[in-house]
């Protein structure tokens, strides 16, 4: 059990890790999608019409595919008013019950981003737009970066049980 | 149920999750989900995921990430070390005078990014140790720090104001000009303060030495002033393509992004260290801003859709039939107590769409409240227990300044502030009069 | 007993919705006498307006006033819905279209295909003009570049003279059009840029219009549309009509008025002959279109049937 614990931590924070390592130079891309859509707006007479959306896609993924890492940063807001005073333990304690609201929303969220995707494929959805991109891409990606949230959130209550247990994972 | 008993139910829930200490977003989205699940019937289970495509479709959103890199690069490679030397020895000579150049640094900053975490950074990492070695008061110079930084989301670009525009659905371009009288008003009244009081108690902040002064030979304070047109150049080639409709906001936002970048490494500051960190903190930054975001709209979405929305409407214009002014000032106040202890943006992202739609059936300009919300806001930030701008004091703050200090310190600001929200609601013309004159209305 | 309660999301915001669809479901409630409730909700309030059709299928929506193409219906004719270039003159053409010249059928047909929603007829809106901020069109050239706010169908036809179509979320629009991620608007008449504020921050408006008619429908979710009795069924449907008629008579009278005494808006035309060529190029859009499917086929087997029509039969029809 410690075992499988052990190493379910270990394989979903470093994917995640990995995973918001490349996510972060990602800002880049967006940069350069809307530089050159700057450009193509001086150079062409009909600019690049994909920018737009495509800086878009871009941003979704950064955020949710990144999401995961930024957990492992702690950069994830919390309301410290009471929070911030107590002992690590209690910390443990609490989270380790107040996480499982967490893992429900990302629960829903997935739920909801599946039944989206299944939608897309099966009618082939289409963006509404004159570039008119499959959505069912975008939206993998989504639910994916979603998914890897919600394995992120039950790594993190792994980890809080095992503070509470004085277990070394 | 009743729509009120819906709002009170969900709305106490949330106060209530949000006070364990769970993630934020986490404590929003989950309340959304279990009503959606319970309360909204058929489908609701949907209804947090369509968020997540809103946010996509909300193309402004583009420019988070840009505006909170351009402050990292800011303070991170130490960009404004040269603009704070230019203020020190141009300011130093009088009573008080670092703590007004800070002020002003703070404002150059404020022009070159859209929070206030890289003034606050700055601030606390070059003026502040620099300050109390001249012998300034720590009070008055971490409440400089701190009221200075704050600047950073009122004076455009500023993410506060972007996030605003996306929930009451206004231009971004007017937020931004509205935003900036008020921010030099604001830092007028704070360097006014700082004067006044040095005059009256001297030793708060000892005028620099005669000869402190002078061992700065003349050419080399005149080269320092060039070093004010590098915020001027990064702000310019943002807001003039935009303002002249050469580039969308979006745009204009990687442009910004891509200037802060290339001073860096022209100053020979873009070391590996600070491109990883500038990235990296962008990401984490960034979602959690996002996050928040997309739980709030599901939030939204299903508190709209369960009709509790009408129930908080009704209560303020049918029930209490109150003047308009009156309903205005008490939802300053509630923003102003929510502040104590909420986050900004859940405070906005769930508390403004039930404002906004009041303040435009009470015929208020919502440009102008934009201003007041981020004001309201910046005060938030200071105000203990739950402020931003104070937990980041604390983290950076050299060990002699104490919490207590840090606490005491915001107060004669706070003050100002509070001194030019009213300055403001009674006289919108503040705000109002830059975005008329560019957009001639 | 408990009211039967419905969640209606529009396609359109709220000051456009206070005339193409409040004033129904508000007279839809008053008649039902507590029987039935219908929310109304506008543009994007609950569900972002690419996902209206799966809400609507989920049940997370009860029923949806939009056009097919914007709600991005999967139905095969969906591209007919809103603006279809040149399928009518005025906005009486299009209930007739539908009513006298079997476009019921077809698309009862279209919907009976898709499972979980339940199309219940068609409507008409205004015509489609182009607004712009900074431009004036006087020549096709003039589009070349031009960022519009668009409907999906008139849009990719439009495309072929150089504009680009953009969608961004109804209620951002103005803002876009100020940040300049816009350079215009093609989504509608002159009664509705000046309702919605449009013809304050555009300057200029092209007066040969694409279409005489939006094409808007109403759906519902089919689970929701069986639980209601068939007196009240029948009464939405009398509700729709209402709100068909006051479209009628608030676009029409709006239209000439705001052309004539609207003084916000700097109009232009396009030359006749060159005009002629858009004309001309519509045909062959129709038959692509008509390539598309069957179905498409017929419908614009039905189009030129009609338009031949209104031409023989001459002026008032078609001058
Ligand atoms: N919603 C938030 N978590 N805001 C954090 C930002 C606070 C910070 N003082 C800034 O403006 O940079
Ligand atoms: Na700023
Ligand atoms: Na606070």
């Amino acid at each position: 059990m410690l075992k499988i614990a052990t190493t379910y931590v270990r394989v979903v924070d470093r994917v995640n890790y990995v995973l918001g390592r490349i996510m972060m130079y990602s800002l880049f891309a967006m940069i350069a999608i809307l530089l050159w859509s700057t450009i193509s707006k001086q150079m062409f007479v009909v600019p690049s019409y994909w920018t737009l959306e495509m800086a878009q896609f871009a941003l979704v993924a950064y955020y949710l595919v990144g999401g995961p890492y930024s957990i492992q940063m702690g950069s994830n807001v919390r309301m410290d008013l009471f929070y911030g005073e107590w002992s690590d333990r209690k910390k443990a304690w609490v989270d380790s019950f107040t996480v499982l609201l967490l893992i429900f929303y990302l629960g829903v969220l997935l739920y909801g981003g599946i039944d989206s995707t299944r939608y897309s494929l099966e009618y082939n959805e289409r963006a509404p737009t004159l570039w008119r991109p499959l959505l069912w891409p975008v939206k993998t990606v989504m639910c994916f970066g979603i998914f890897m949230m919600l394995l992120q959130a039950v790594s993190e209550l792994i980890k809080d049980i095992a503070k509470l247990r004085e277990v070394e994972l | 149920m009743s729509y009120e008993l819906i709002a009170i139910l969900m709305f106490s829930s949330m106060m209530l999750m949000l006070m364990t200490g769970q993630r934020v977003f986490g404590a929003i989205g989950g309340i959304a989900s279990i009503a959606a699940l319970t309360l909204w019937g058929t489908g609701g289970s949907d209804i947090p995921f369509s968020a997540a495509m809103k946010v996509m479709k909300w193309y402004p959103m583009l420019t988070l990430p840009m505006f909170i890199f351009m402050g990292y690069v800011l303070s991170e490679s130490r960009l404004a070390d040269d603009l704070y030397k230019m203020f020190h020895v141009w300011m130093g000579p009088i009573n008080g005078g670092l703590a007004i150049g800070t002020i002003g640094l703070m404002v150059l900053i404020s022009a070159m990014n859209g929070l206030s975490v890289a003034g606050m950074a700055i601030g606390a990492t070059i003026a502040l140790p620099e300050l109390l070695k001249r012998g300034y008061d720590k009070r008055m110079v971490t409440g400089v720090v701190q009221a200075g930084s704050s600047l950073g989301i009122l004076v455009p670009p500023s993410v506060v104001l972007v996030l605003y525009a996306m929930i009451a659905r206004q231009p971004v371009g007017q937020l931004w000009l509205a935003g900036i009288l008020p921010g030099l008003m604001m830092a007028g009244l704070f360097i006014l303060y700082i004067y006044i009081r040095c005059r009256i108690q001297p030793e708060l902040g000892p005028a620099l030495s005669e000869e402190d002064v002078s061992s700065v030979p003349r050419a080399e304070k005149i080269r320092l002033l060039r070093s004010g047109l590098l915020p001027l150049t990064i702000f310019a080639s943002m807001m003039v393509p935009f303002l002249n409709g050469w580039t969308s906001l979006v745009e204009s936002s990687a442009i910004g992004a891509l200037a802060a970048f290339i001073a860096a490494v022209l100053k020979g500051r873009m070391t590996r260290e600070v491109f990883e960190t500038s990235t990296r903190m962008t990401l984490a930054i960034s979602c959690m801003f996002m996050w928040i975001v997309l739980a709030a709209l599901g939030f939204g979405a299903v508190f709209d859709g369960l009709g509790a929305v009408k129930a908080i409407d009704n209560l303020f214009t049918e029930q209490l039939g109150l003047d308009p002014w009156v309903i205005l000032i008490l939802m300053q106040l509630s923003f102003l107590l929510m502040g104590t202890f909420l986050d900004d943006t859940a405070m906005l992202v769930i508390v403004a769409p039930l404002y906004v739609p009041l303040v435009k059936v009470l015929g208020f300009d919502l440009i102008w409240y934009g201003v007041l919300y981020t004001i309201t806001t910046q005060i938030a930030y200071m105000t203990p227990p739950f402020g931003y701008n104070l937990f980041l004091m604390r983290a950076m703050a050299p060990p002699e300044i104490g919490i207590k200090d840090i606490y005491s310190s915001i107060i004669p600001f706070v003050l100002v502030m509070l001194g030019s929200l009213i300055l403001i609601m009674v006289f919108p013309q503040i705000a109002m009069w830059l975005p008329n004159y560019v957009y001639g209305k | 007993q408990a009211p039967i309660k419905w969640r209606l999301q529009t396609y359109s915001g709220a000051p456009l919705g206070a005339h193409v669809i409040k004033p129904q479901i508000e007279a839809f409630n008053k008649a039902a006498n507590g029987e039935m409730e219908i929310e109304l909700f506008y543009a994007d309030q609950l569900v972002p307006t690419g996902e209206l059709f799966r809400a609507l299928q989920n049940g997370t929506l009860d029923a949806v006033q939009s056009d097919d193409a914007t709600m991005a219906s999967p139905a095969d004719i969906s591209d007919f819905g809103g603006y279809f270039p040149f399928s009518s003159r005025y906005s009486l053409d299009l209930p007739v279209l539908f009513n006298r010249y079997g476009l019921n059928e077809i698309w009862q047909e279209a919907y009976d295909d898709i499972e979980g929603v339940e199309w219940l007829g068609a409507g008409a809106w205004d015509p489609l003009h182009i607004f712009t901020t900074e431009k004036k069109i006087e020549s096709l050239d003039d589009m070349r570049g031009l960022r519009v706010f668009g409907v999906p169908t008139a849009g990719r036809f439009l495309s072929r003279y150089g504009m680009i179509p953009v969608t961004v979320p109804w209620e951002d629009v103005e803002v876009a059009l100020q940040t300049g991620e816009l350079d215009g608007v093609a989504w509608c008449g002159f009664t509705e840029a000046y309702e919605v504020g449009w013809a304050d921050i555009c300057k200029y408006a092209l007066l040969n219009n694409v279409t005489g008619a939006w094409c808007g429908s109403y759906f519902a979710n089919s689970d929701s549309w069986a639980k209601v009795p068939p007196h009240l069924q029948e009464l939405f449907k009398m509700s729709m009509d209402q709100s068909h008629y006051y479209r009628q008579v608030w676009y029409w009278g709006g239209e000439a008025d705001l052309r004539v005494n609207g003084d916000k808006l700097e109009l232009s035309t396009i030359p006749a002959e060159e005009w002629e060529t858009v004309v001309g190029d519509a045909a062959g859009f129709w038959d692509e279109l008509a390539s598309r499917n069957e179905r498409s086929a017929r419908v614009i087997e039905i189009f030129k049937k009609y338009r031949d029509t209104m031409q023989k039969a001459g002026v008032p029809y078609r001058y």
